[in-house]
């Protein structure tokens, strides 16, 4: 039955994606047929729905907002819709460890995983701006989503809600080729897996 | 390649083996007269049955003449039939008119169309000392085209340089043409774009087999960055390590027997090579650093890497099995994607400069550090099987596409010419 919803949804989303149009958000959002496609697989499930979870957030962000983070709706402009739960993570230049400022969201993140979702399990997405090669920032992200993991297991999140994947400079959070537009790209996204 | 049993190459049946053997060392001589190009002229073909195919002469023409002028080992021209107007024996040729118009070597063709079948036959003559140095007769259909003037220059390459042409091979890249990043194969030159994969997903880094009829290339199909294997025309693909973390930049060994690659299974990213299956993982580098990119020298006794073990990425060489790290490029604070020649004196890699990467070549022993690229950001050099050629993609139009150039940096020239980014480009062995 969820499921059947999860699907309807990313079906819907495609379709308003389709009509939507933006070059940068259509190669990210296409992903997500692929991995639904998957979802027959039984041991796949998990990172299936992370993906099906994203544009189900995307067209209904507002309810989302409304019923999950009633406290927490001051998110920073920088992320616009897809999580708005937990706040992404934003690194320096070919950087990989955590300035004050990420150490600070993620303390934030830290607590709303321990108090308002005990048990919702997480995936660590890392990733680059276009600068750098695509091979070695596939390393690169790795190397940031591991710092958030490490500090958040740190601060006492258990192991198992945690996991990481890399999406090198693949993924871009925003088009655009200046510094703000990087800046935005160097990121750790935090996406509800369950 | 497709259409390989409809292509049946015949050696010409009297004159190809007698010519092949005694024009060889004729042709050495040929090549050396001081410093300067071979000059070919390629007639415009014949056409035997003019009721059909008029274009193909002109298309046939235009082919060998691209290739050998992208060879830089011959400078060719096309020339509408000006000389005889007869057929194409040696006695029928105009050696002493070809001979003052300054060529020395000179193609000459007929073909005819019926239905869809395709009959072509070249000739390459030496014009000083009006001989026949080679002749090819190709029966196909109208599709195989361009791949029998491709196969004819690669044949002027052999008879003329003693090492075949790379032209009958292909260049395999990423492409985001449908919006997503896929694997997709078109001809050297650009023709004959084909999707490879179509999983929706993103699809990076392929790489083809030794014997070029399989790639490897990482995938997110199922949620991970993992190795994928598949035979070029056919759809299945393979897992063949979806171990923990990153499976990527595979490169298969020389010998087809390996394939080395970076896997982060054991915390961060490190080389490894598995057997063409995916087993038998062997660890080759033990370093905190970010460590990606192998390749394999045609020997298959080293592999060049990236690692940033000394702060930002750089080029390294070590031993197959891991020992003897030694650092290539001591120039530029970040070089990235090597890709050893064929012949193993050089290695390619990027550089990045202020405004993007530049491609550069390097000799293995660190020396001959050479900037081939100044136009645009340049990335992802890969070599064609003589080691003659580069390919790389390039942003310079705008958007990013795949060119080819001479391995001293000249000719650059655009080849891949579909919508959407295209970069990655792996060419195939002959």
């Amino acid at each position: 039955m969820k499921r059947e919803m999860i699907t309807l949804l990313a079906a819907l989303s495609m379709t308003a994606l389709v009509s939507g149009g933006c070059a940068n958000k259509e190669a990210v959002k296409t992903e997500e047929p692929a991995a639904a496609t998957i979802k027959a697989e039984p041991v796949k499930a998990e990172p299936v729905k992370t993906e099906a979870a994203k544009p189900v957030q995307e067209p209904s962000s507002k309810i989302e907002e409304n019923k999950i983070v009633p406290a927490k709706a001051a998110e920073p402009a920088a992320t616009p819709a897809p999580e708005t739960v937990l706040e992404t993570v934003y690194f320096d230049f070919d950087k990989s460890d955590l300035t004050q400022d990420a150490r600070n969201v993620l303390s934030k993140n830290a607590e709303t995983l321990l108090k308002s979702m005990k048990d919702a399990k997480i995936k660590i997405e890392g990733n680059c701006d276009e600068r750098g090669s695509a091979e070695y920032n596939l390393a690169l992200g790795e190397r940031r989503a591991k710092s958030a993991q490490q500090y958040l297991l740190t601060l006492g999140v258990q192991p198992d809600r945690l996991s990481i994947i890399s999406y090198g400079k693949e993924k871009p959070a925003v088009d655009g080729h200046d510094e703000a537009a990087w800046a935005k790209n160097r990121r750790d996204d935090f996406v509800i897996v369950k | 390649m497709r259409n390989i049993c409809f292509l049946i190459l015949i050696l010409l049946a009297l004159p190809a083996g007698l010519w092949a053997q005694d024009s060889t060392p004729e042709a050495v001589e040929v090549t050396a007269p001081g410093n300067r190009q071979l000059k070919l002229a390629i007639e415009t073909p014949r056409n035997l049955d003019p009721s059909s195919g008029s274009a193909v002469g002109a298309e046939l023409s235009d082919v060998i003449s691209f290739d050998l002028n992208m060879s830089g080992a011959i400078a060719a021209e096309t020339r509408p039939q000006t000389f005889s107007a007869s057929g194409n024996s040696l006695a029928e040729t105009a050696f002493p008119l070809w001979a003052a118009a300054g060529f020395d070597l000179l193609v000459r063709g007929e073909y005819s169309v019926k239905g869809d079948n395709l009959t072509v036959e070249f000739r390459l003559f030496d014009v000083l000392n009006r001989k026949m140095m080679t002749a090819r007769r190709y029966l196909g259909t109208t599709k195989d085209l361009r791949r029998f003037a491709h196969s004819f220059a690669d044949e002027i390459m052999l008879v003329v340089t003693g090492e075949k042409g790379p032209f009958t091979t292909h260049i395999a890249y990423v492409s985001k043409r449908s919006g997503n990043k896929e694997i997709v194969i078109m001809d050297w030159d650009g023709h004959n774009l084909m999707q490879l994969t179509r999983n929706g997903s993103i699809n990076l880094n392929p790489d083809f087999s030794p014997d070029g009829r399989e790639i490897i290339f990482t995938s997110y199909k199922r949620g991970n960055p993992d190795l994928f294997k598949r035979a070029l025309y056919n759809t299945i693909e393979v897992p063949i390590s979806h171990r923990k973390g990153l499976n990527i930049t595979g490169a298969w060994s020389p010998d087809g027997s390996k394939i080395a690659l970076a896997l982060s299974k054991d915390g961060n990213s490190e080389i490894y090579t598995i057997a063409r299956d995916g087993s038998h993982p062997v660890r080759l580098t033990i370093n905190p650093a970010i460590e990606v990119s192998p390749v394999w020298s045609p020997d298959g006794s080293q592999i060049a890497f990236v690692s940033d073990r000394l702060g930002k990425p750089q080029i390294f060489v070590m031993n197959a099995d891991g020992g003897s790290v030694r650092r290539l490029t001591t120039s530029g604070a970040y070089n990235v994607n090597p890709r050893w020649s064929p012949k193993g004196d050089k290695i390619a890699y990027a550089r990045q400069m202020s405004g993007g990467f530049q491609i550069f070549t390097i000799n293995p022993d660190g020396t001959g550090d050479t900037q081939l690229t100044s136009t645009g950001s340049n990335e992802n050099p890969a070599w064609s099987p003589d080691g003659r050629l580069l390919a790389f993609s390039s942003k310079r139009g705008g958007i990013e596409a795949i060119y080819v150039m001479r391995a001293d940096g000249s000719g650059q020239t655009r080849v891949s010419q579909n919508k959407g980014n295209s970069s990655q480009p792996a060419w195939s062995s002959r």
